[in-house]
């Protein structure tokens, strides 16, 4: 089971309202490697782990991510509180608030919808892993996109955090790989 | 050096990453030196309590939280160790026999227990396991909640 604890990973407090990077993020919320996918796909993957250093690992990192997601979440809930129907429509939110009004939805930044195709499981630990690595690489590369478009401190501080967060969770997924290889489990 | 005068991922990649692993040239040694690793603040700010895995992006150096008031102060402590402890335990789920870092692991979940009980007795309960929900009317609804900025 999972407990709820009243508190982010680490504070999101935005000052200035910035609808397109609000629109942006949501690379990270629905997106096809962003944190929503990325939980599913550990808490997923977890069951076909082979020892409990994989059992532990995946049920650990997915649970981190699930606090990613409500990271990722209260940014574009700040980004966008109090935004006008014009303001939206401006940032190209208009379809969004036809659909959702100023509600989260998981989409990516282009607006497609989260789809659970995302989350990747074969049933080959090898190949799940692998694909794990190569997950958390491209959401670091996104976290990189996503920090060269802006310069306000408020979203650079998180965004980061997350960044980092991907480079440390690639390393002990491939720990995790080679320790399998190199002990034929 | 990037555009932006930081190190470049792929430098490091090639220049750290093909290097034996941190964690197993302690992994057949010696365990990992718990002095090796930042402290629990600084790991939180770079999201990264292992030096050797920090690797920095546009930013040079880590951005300092600015809490705004005393809660969020407060609360920056528990962010603090409860990250330390989320970062060190990803790394004890692998190297469950590294005693240093257990005993790391160990210490700063004290220290947060006792900055919890400092927190939910000023701010009400970070969990529906706490003490602080003992009281009337019932203190789990109060603002802030996590996401709403402060």
């Amino acid at each position: 089971m999972w407990l709820y604890e009243k508190k982010l990973e680490y504070p999101v407090n935005i000052r200035k309202k910035d609808l397109k990077m609000a629109k942006y993020l949501m690379a990270q919320y629905g997106g096809p490697d962003g944190e929503l996918a990325a939980s599913l796909r550990y808490l997923n993957q977890r069951y076909s782990m082979p020892d409990d250093k994989g059992r532990a690992l995946l049920t650990d990192i997915g649970t981190e991510e699930l606090a990613h997601i409500e990271i990722i979440a209260a940014m574009i809930s700040q980004l966008t509180n109090g935004a006008s129907i014009e303001e939206l429509e401006k940032a190209g939110l208009g379809a969004h608030f036809v659909q959702h009004d100023h509600g989260l939805f998981p989409t990516d930044a282009a607006s497609v919808p989260f789809t659970a195709t995302y989350i990747e499981t074969t049933g080959d630990y090898i190949a799940d892993i692998e694909s794990d690595m190569a997950a958390e690489q491209r959401a670091r590369a996104t976290y990189e996109h996503l920090m060269d478009l802006t310069n306000d401190k408020d979203l650079l501080g998180p965004l980061s955090f997350l960044r980092q967060r991907e480079v440390v969770h690639y390393q002990r997924f491939k720990e995790l790989r080679n320790y399998y290889l190199e002990n034929k489990i | 050096m990037n555009k932006y005068g930081t190190q470049d991922y792929y430098n490091y990649m090639n220049n750290n990453y093909n290097q034996p692993l941190y964690n197993q040239q302690n992994f057949n040694n010696a365990n990992a030196n718990s002095s090796d690793l930042f402290d629990a603040y600084t790991g939180f700010i770079s999201g990264n309590m292992f030096p050797d895995l920090y690797n920095a992006y546009k930013i040079s150096n880590p951005l300092e939280i600015e809490p705004m008031n005393e809660q969020a102060e407060l609360l920056t402590y528990i962010d603090a160790l409860c990250f330390a402890d989320i970062d060190l335990g990803l790394y004890l789920d692998l190297y469950p026999n590294d005693k240093n870092v257990i005993s790391l692991y160990n210490k700063f979940r004290e220290q947060k227990k006792q900055y919890e009980q400092e927190y939910e007795s000023k701010f009400g309960p970070l969990f529906l396991s706490s003490d602080a929900l003992n009281s009337y009317p019932w203190a789990w609804d109060n603002s802030p909640w996590p996401w709403q900025s402060k």
